[in-house]
């Protein structure tokens, strides 16, 4: 049984460099900016970890050979942000100023100044934008596992998308549901071997690969996924309680309001982590590359960091 | 064994040390043969250990106490100080839900919550019972947003009575509000929302539950 507290700590105005977002990226960089002595305060809206703490087990990151927690990961990667003297703003970051040699970073509750800004706001589970999906959220569409298995159990469930996600939450959800029905785009599974393996071992799931989600539909509640075989055109309703939706992220990029140059929704950087404003970095999830892991967003972090230690040392 | 870890037990301690200055009860209500009192019971005997001012009294839900608190279901804590504010947790406070329990107690031990002047002034203008029931998974990051703010909304005004609900323990209660995903916020009975909302927003729907 975990208790997860939200530490609290004394917040300056000003402050060498300031990260937006407390998951992988946004920790690794600021473990590295402290490292180089400079101050530096991380904004988190939800809890330190991410994305990456709703998941339930990651088990690609090295170092944990038994895989980990997202939420313990998350809080191991505070704890050390913390030891660093990395501080802490639990808020929202509801807009910025970037451009010129002082940043300025706003939340709910304040105003912030910085040298240099990261922006580590990761990616989400991204809506498959059809009919009945915003209708039923909450009444049968959901895309937390780990929120909302418990209201699961002994129903009927499709998980939407085949990639690591979809399988390791559908892993999970296997503890409480009755059955999975798998739904993929591709007339393959892009998740990773060992986890599609060990998915399969249960009799309780099904897979529709190569078809697309057409419609959500229900009257009150979620009562099946209207869907369609990409190849011979064939539709078909699958009859479920519930669906959960793991396809595809979508970057948290709202906030820079076209204050920045976006590509598809997504931070675009040069291989240093450098935006295309001066003291302005970008790591992470929110970045546009190729593969979204806790791995990468650690090694992104890395450079991001030592990238923001140079700017600031004027090199 | 101790259910919390020893640094997160010394950075509690040095909290509450700074922002307890008013005694806090913390009332624990139990029945025979329910699931969780046990586990409860025990999350709250070592949180009251970390601060003086905290004192820890446990009641039976048929008790006088339970009745003038309008407790019915178990495990229930009520946080209260001078006066009863209306804060109240169902089911487990522990995963995610532990630091609504730990906010709660500080904000009634300081006297004070953050809500924004704006806030507090539209609160006090209230002047009809608001029941706020919030609904969550111990596993829901999203969750404590939302209970926190029911909470603090219950502690700025007397009629506001904020709800939090761990829906695991109270599958049927689940059930019969139509929860399939968390946070999911009841207010009055009538009027709901699901997701996490910022305070003006879901002081916004408040206002509108109450037709305001």
């Amino acid at each position: 049984m975990e208790f997860f507290i939200k530490k609290e700590n004394e917040k300056k105005r000003e402050y060498d460099a300031l990260v937006i977002g407390a998951g992988p990226a946004g920790l690794t960089a600021a473990i590295y900016i402290a490292r180089g002595r400079f101050s530096v305060l991380v904004f988190e809206k939800v809890i330190p970890g991410g994305l990456a703490a709703t998941t339930h087990l990651i088990e690609n990151y090295p170092g944990f050979p038994e895989g980990v927690e997202g939420e313990e990961l998350g809080r191991l990667m505070e704890k050390q942000a913390r030891n660093l003297g990395v501080e802490f703003a639990m808020e929202e970051v509801v807009d910025v100023e970037l451009e010129g040699e002082k940043k300025r970073v706003k939340t709910r509750d304040g105003e912030y100044e910085g040298k240099a800004v990261v922006i580590a706001t990761g990616s989400s589970h991204k809506k498959l934008g059809v009919p009945g999906e915003d209708k039923f959220t909450g009444k049968g569409v959901s895309y937390c596992a780990t929120c909302d298995a418990p209201f699961y159990k002994d129903k009927k469930i499709a998980v939407v998308g085949c990639g690591n996600s979809g399988m390791q939450e559908g892993l999970y959800l296997l503890r409480f549901v009755r059955s999975i029905d798998f739904i993929e785009y591709f007339p393959y599974i892009p998740a990773d071997r060992i986890l599609q393996e060990r998915v399969k071992k249960h009799e309780n799931v099904k897979f529709h690969l190569n078809h697309q989600v057409l419609e959500i539909v229900g009257d009150e509640r979620v009562e099946g996924v209207r869907v369609k075989k990409r190849d011979t055109g064939e539709e078909k309703v699958i009859e479920v309680d519930g669906v959960f939706i793991f396809a595809g992220l979508s970057p948290n990029t709202a906030f820079l309001n076209g204050k920045m140059e976006l590509e598809d929704g997504y931070v675009v950087t040069d291989e240093f982590m450098r935006t295309s404003i001066p003291g302005v970095f970008a790591c992470g999830d929110v970045r546009k590359k190729v593969l979204r892991q806790v791995a990468t967003a650690v090694g992104d972090g890395a450079v991001c960091g030592a990238s923001v230690v140079e700017y600031l040392e004027g090199r | 064994m101790a259910l919390l870890r020893d640094e997160d037990r010394e950075y509690l301690k040095k909290e509450f040390e700074k922002k307890i200055r008013n005694p806090v009860k913390v009332l624990f209500f139990e029945k025979e043969g329910c699931e969780n009192c046990d586990l409860v019971k025990q999350i709250l005997t070592e949180v009251s250990e970390l601060h003086p001012e905290i004192h820890l009294s446990i009641h039976d839900v048929e008790s006088d106490e339970a009745k003038t608190h309008g407790i019915e279901l178990t495990p229930a804590v009520v946080i209260e100080g001078e006066k009863d504010y209306g804060i109240r947790f169902y089911g487990v406070p522990a995963g995610y839900e532990f630091n609504s329990l730990i906010e709660g107690i500080m904000d009634v031990g300081a006297g004070e919550v953050e809500l924004s002047e704006e806030t507090r002034k539209k609160l006090g203008e209230l002047d009809k019972p608001v029941v706020i029931k919030v609904f969550v998974t111990t596993g829901c990051p999203y969750c404590p947003g939302a209970v926190r703010l029911a909470h603090m909304f219950a502690f700025v005004n007397d009629r506001i009575k904020g709800e939090m609900i761990e829906a695991n323990s109270f599958p049927e209660l689940a059930n019969r509000y139509g929860v399939y995903a968390v946070p999911k916020v009841i207010i009055n009975e009538e009027h709901s929302f699901e997701g996490s909302l910022p305070e003006s927003e879901f002081l916004k729907e408040v206002i509108k539950a109450v037709g305001g």
